[in-house]
């Protein structure tokens, strides 16, 4: 039995090993490189746009030369060599310099401490994580408005990268710069030229809950709109997942769309207000999802909107917010709402100031989205705990804005404040004290929603021009609001006006040990010495002496013959 | 660059062959076609190898060092020796002195072991970017295994070949032998019963290749003395 299951298993082994054999010969003639680098790792590229025709970010994508760390000798010509600074060591008057003055690099590498990898590294507590999270939102500040002609990449450390780094640095210690001819290791990301994305698509999604039409009555019901941008922008397109610009403000708006359409199932308790619920597209390019989406209304729906309420950036504040508006605060709809919101904000222990920022028809920068309602007459809000107007480009989601940064409790009491003030001004209860989405009942705020979706927002990059029209994300959002909301509409528009994209956002990089010019010349002398050195033993030892002389004696002797 | 590497390491691994055939009367007179020969016997001994392999050695999951496995392995590498004496005594060969059909024998027998086990591995990584020193390693094995193969196929011609030889020195030529078919087995010992790394090794089978050719050229020159 024992031999017949050798036997039966041998003829399967020689099958395979013939079959191995002849594969093998296939791979020889088709001379596949195999890619034995010392390590290949996930990076990620610096984004790379025109804005009003200046380039910005990153203007190449691919690589191809020696690496180098920081302790590089002073004076070395970096003009083919690629820079490796992990964030921790980042001198960023260093990088500041190097860009200011145009002065010429091969590429850069950033290494990012693996607690801002959106993929994972969710709970590890590192310390001086305030402090790298500043150092790299300076850095993305800096790379963003800089205009760099190399590529520039960020990757996340780990054990591989480690070893080869080290490695770099003990030789760049030894004061020998790596060049062709000195050996080192090679960096290779072999992508074609980045491309323009074309027609990039932002998609606004909007639900709407019907209010409690009484019989007879023909009016239109008010609307309340409460809005919140979901798209980012940041120095590395596929790690931009803005946890808390905007994250918390899309999922505090799914957890009150979610509670009043509880409220509202029941026609008993459904309100006399329409709610309008908007996640837009485009936030950081001048909210310009708000305004398609809005010029999109129909005349009579914008006359009915009471007042919009936008969500942007609730996530990590510790007791104060603050609610934006155009409209000078002495305004008498403004008033109410500042009131409403402060007497709720005052039971629920939290500080709420009012800041206003005049509209300049003019200037095409719209700072916050409620700019956008006001520039066409509705009135408007905007919840943050932003307590100055962002620049342009400024607080959209970044590198370092990440998932560990965030705290649900912060999201939760937001999302208290806002229905509670909401839902006062909706049924007539204001200054009375009532709690209606008391902690308990069956109107609480759900902390595990928040935190389900608040953790896949922290691992969905969303770069607007990235995202297609059938995005999952994007129906995922759609189907979410479509289960607690009346009707559901999607609205495709162009992304025009300033800005140009390009693609090529993320791909591998190879790094090769590799060996200099030098060593192979030497190497060809050494085996050429040898292989001389054989033959005369071999001459020598077989044939004898006279048999080597007359090896080079061979000519004259013929000569001699002929004459 | 890359390409230069591949190149270096292909006239290590080949070269020697090439300058012993030129070096050596080998090549005045003629003897080719016995090492083509000698190369396509060493064909068909590699393929009965792994047949025999195959049906009988069983794939182990670890790296260890399995002395029952390591046997059947050194018994399936006697098929080596008897391709050999295949080699010097069933073929015809035209007429030339033992002395160079041995080395003849002993050259082919190398080149097509370089060829088959070595060429492939060369081709498909000394091109790549990737630098590693296993390359030239493997060109120092080819070399000590060229001096090895022309050792045991004088051993071997000293057994089969040769008639009158002194009683005394028989059974050191046959434990020479023995020594020199074992090495596969020697080898594949220190490298995973041992532990030694690849540099190493190859340095141990330099050094055996050049003491074992010393003392077989010292037992062929004792034979000769006879007859001459």
């Amino acid at each position: 039995m024992v031999l017949s299951k050798n036997f039966g298993g041998g003829h399967r082994g020689l099958q395979e090993s013939m079959y191995s054999v002849i594969s093998l010969l296939f791979i020889l003639v088709a001379c596949v490189e195999f890619c034995d680098a010392a390590a290949a790792i996930d990076v990620y590229r610096l984004i790379q746009y025109d804005m009003s025709g200046s380039a910005f970010g990153s203007r190449f994508a691919a690589l191809n030369h020696h690496a180098a760390s920081l302790h590089f000798p002073l004076g070395t010509d970096l003009s083919r060599t690629v820079l490796i600074i992990p964030l921790r060591e980042l001198n960023i008057t260093f990088v500041r310099e190097y860009i200011n003055q145009k002065k010429p690099l091969g590429g850069l590498l950033f290494l990012l401490p693996e607690i801002f990898n959106p993929g994972n590294g969710g709970n590890k507590q590192v310390h001086e994580r305030e402090k790298l999270k500043n150092v790299l939102a300076e850095l993305e500040r800096l790379l963003i408005h800089a205009n760099l002609p190399y590529a520039v990449y960020f990757a996340f450390e780990n054990d591989e990268i480690d070893i080869v780094l080290a490695d770099i640095k003990k030789n760049d210690a030894t004061g020998q710069p790596a060049t062709a001819t000195t050996g080192g290791y090679k960096l290779v990301i072999p992508t074609p030229e980045p491309k323009k994305v074309a027609s990039p698509t932002i998609t606004n999604i909007q639900g709407w809950l019907s209010g409690l039409k009484a019989d007879g009555d023909m009016n239109q019901l008010p609307t309340i709109a409460i809005v919140a941008s979901y798209d980012t922008f940041g120095a590395a397109p596929a790690l931009s997942v803005g946890s808390d610009s905007n994250g918390s403000g899309i999922v505090a708006l799914l957890e009150i769309a979610r509670l009043f359409s509880l409220l509202y199932s029941n026609p008993k308790t459904r309100g006399r207000y329409n709610l309008l619920f908007g996640l837009t597209s485009g936030g950081p390019y001048n909210y310009n999802g708000t305004q398609k989406w809005l010029r999109s209304f129909d005349q009579r729906l914008r006359e009915s909107i009471d007042y919009a309420i936008c969500l942007n950036s609730i996530g990590s504040w510790d007791n104060e917010l603050w609610i934006h508006v155009s409209k000078p605060p002495e305004n008498a709809y403004i008033k109410q709402i500042f009131e409403g919101f402060s007497k709720v904000a005052e039971e629920l222990d939290i500080k709420v100031g009012l800041k206003h920022k005049k509209i300049n028809i003019s200037n095409p920068r719209v700072a916050w989205e409620h700019e956008q309602f006001s520039r066409l007459r509705v009135t408007g809000a905007t919840l943050s705990q932003i307590p100055v107007a962002p620049e342009l480009l400024e607080s959209t989601g970044g590198l370092f804005d990440s998932r560990q940064f965030v705290n649900e409790t912060a999201i939760t009491r937001g999302v208290k404040l806002v229905a509670e003030s909401l839902v006062r001004h909706i049924y007539g209860h204001q200054g009375k004290n009532v709690q209606i989405f008391a902690d308990g009942g069956s109107l609480a705020v759900n902390p595990a929603y928040v935190q389900s979706w608040l953790d896949l927002l922290s691992r969905t990059p969303r770069v607007a021009p990235f995202l297609s029209k059938n995005d999952p994300f994007v129906m995922a959002l759609k189907k979410e609001l479509a289960d607690h909301t009346d009707e559901v509409n999607l609205q495709h528009e162009i992304l025009e006006g300033m800005f140009t994209f390009y693609d090529s956002t993320s791909t591998t990089l190879n790094i090769y040990q590799v060996a200099s010019v030098t060593f192979d010349l030497v190497l060809l002398l050494v085996l050429g010495s040898y292989l001389i050195v054989l033959f005369c033993f071999l001459v020598i030892t077989t044939r004898g002496l006279d048999d080597l002389i007359s090896l080079f004696r061979r000519p004259p002797s013929r000569k001699v013959k002929t004459a | 660059m890359t390409m230069f590497h591949f190149f270096n390491c292909a006239i290590l691994t080949f070269g020697p062959h090439a300058v012993y055939y030129s070096a050596t009367p080998l090549s005045e007179y003629d003897t080719l076609g016995t090492s083509v020969k000698a190369a396509l016997v060493y064909l068909g001994t590699a393929l009965v190898k792994l047949v025999c392999l195959a049906t009988f050695l069983q794939v182990s999951e670890n790296d260890g060092f399995d002395p029952y496995q390591e046997i059947l392995k050194a018994l399936i590498g006697f098929i080596d020796v008897a391709g050999l004496y295949f080699a010097l005594t069933q073929l015809t060969h035209r007429n030339i002195s033992q002395n160079h059909k041995f080395q003849a024998v002993g050259l082919g027998w190398a080149f097509a072991d370089s060829v088959l086990h070595r060429l492939a591995p060369l081709w498909v990584g000394a091109r790549g970017l990737e630098f590693t020193w296993d390359y030239i390693l493997q060109g120092l094995e080819a070399n000590a295994n060229l001096v090895l193969s022309i050792s045991l196929a004088a051993l071997g011609s000293l057994i089969w070949l040769r008639k009158n030889k002194p009683k005394t020195l028989i059974p050191i030529i046959y434990a020479c032998a023995g020594i020199v078919a074992t090495m596969p087995s020697i080898t594949s010992y220190l490298r995973r019963g041992l532990g030694w790394h690849f540099p190493e090794v190859v340095g141990f089978e330099l050094f055996t290749s050049l003491v074992m050719a010393f003392i077989s050229w010292q037992l062929f020159s004792a034979c000769q003395r006879p007859s001459a």
